[in-house]
């Protein structure tokens, strides 16, 4: 079984509409509650520099979140939450969803682990090409020390 | 997918913060405020309107369900310390609220009094000051008078005080600091 901690992200790399559309399957007869109002908008990076020690804002990113109570329709009730850098609430929606669905193996969530899967396949693609790229952009500096110091004086 | 009662809605909550600022505009006049009767209690359509993570409630009689905090998402604190104050106007008023200072005054406390009644009653205020063009009255039914006498200590030294709404099942009504109060039995 895939952690937990990796589900959200991994559902994340998958296109939106198909996450949107498996949620709203398998959630068709169920009651969904929010535990908090969903919400998205800019989250601020707070850093500080290193000179002076002192804060400041390195930038905006969007950011989603959810947490929602689910009821099935046999009475199966679940929690689940996500919070994602994403502007669209529906996101962060259908991903609490999923992790309720997956937290207490609801009915359906063998369909919701596919995507998982599916969604760590692309991760782990991702990071191979990556890796790649990042092999093809190395510089051997250790050459330079052959070339010598030629302001060196004889 | 996700239903979220219509209090929680932006909609609702504009035209409810209207009311609020009508009812403070317009002391002692009953607002109905716009919520449905399966919607929840009115106190909470007053407290998701006003409410939100930058402000802090406190709740000493337990009113609220813990269900409610995380929805309102407003920081909990003791009611010496709390923007807001949510109580239950039968109980005798055992708090000392946030009067605010002379170069802030606004940083004061705001109660919100749960009453039984508004516009009927077996006690009937009348009311004078800014917003009355002579007297409004007003009449509630399971409001501690202690409430009152308090008020006019908290109130002693304007413009520091503290602003309190009253609501019962479906409106609200307003007692802001500026508002002269006299009690007479209905």
């Amino acid at each position: 079984m895939i952690q937990r901690t990796i589900w959200v992200s991994a559902l994340k790399e998958l296109p939106a509409k198909d996450l949107l559309a498996m949620t709203t399957e398998v959630s068709k007869d169920w009651m969904l509650r929010p535990k908090s109002l969903p919400q998205s908008g800019l989250g601020m990076m707070k850093l500080k520099d290193s000179a002076f020690n002192e804060a400041f804002y390195l930038g905006e990113f969007p950011i989603s979140t959810a947490w929602l109570e689910v009821t099935t329709a046999d009475g199966l009730k679940a929690e689940g939450a996500a919070q994602v850098m994403d502007d669209n609430v529906e996101i962060a929606e259908a991903l609490a969803l999923c992790d309720a669905v997956l937290s207490s193996e609801l009915p359906g969530w063998q369909q919701v682990y596919n995507m998982v899967e599916q969604g760590v396949a692309i991760r782990e693609k991702t990071k191979r090409e990556r890796k790649v790229m990042l092999a093809r952009t190395r510089v051997n500096f250790s050459l330079l020390d052959n070339v010598g110091d030629e302001n060196a004086q004889d | 997918m996700l239903k979220i009662d219509p209090i929680w809605q932006a909609d609702i909550q504009q035209k409810n913060f209207r009311l609020v600022l009508d009812a403070m505009s317009r002391p002692g006049r009953c607002f109905t405020l716009h919520t449905l009767p399966d919607d929840g209690p009115v106190v909470l359509s007053i407290l998701a309107t006003l409410l939100d993570a930058e402000v802090s409630l406190s709740d000493p009689h337990s009113l609220l369900r813990s269900d409610d905090w995380l929805m309102l998402q407003a920081k909990s604190a003791l009611a010496d310390d709390a923007d807001y104050i949510l109580c239950d106007a039968m109980q005798l008023p055992n708090i000392l609220p946030k009067l605010g200072t002379l170069p802030n005054p606004d940083q004061s406390a705001t109660l919100i009094l749960k009453v039984d009644n508004l516009g009927t009653g077996n006690h009937k205020l009348r009311l004078s000051g800014p917003g009355i063009k002579e007297i409004e009255s007003l009449s509630i039914n399971g409001l501690n008078l202690d409430w009152l006498s308090k008020r006019e200590d908290w109130n002693g030294a304007f413009p520091l005080g503290v602003d309190i709404i009253l609501i019962d099942d479906k409106s609200v009504a307003a007692l802001p600091r500026t508002t002269n109060v006299k009690v007479e039995v209905a």
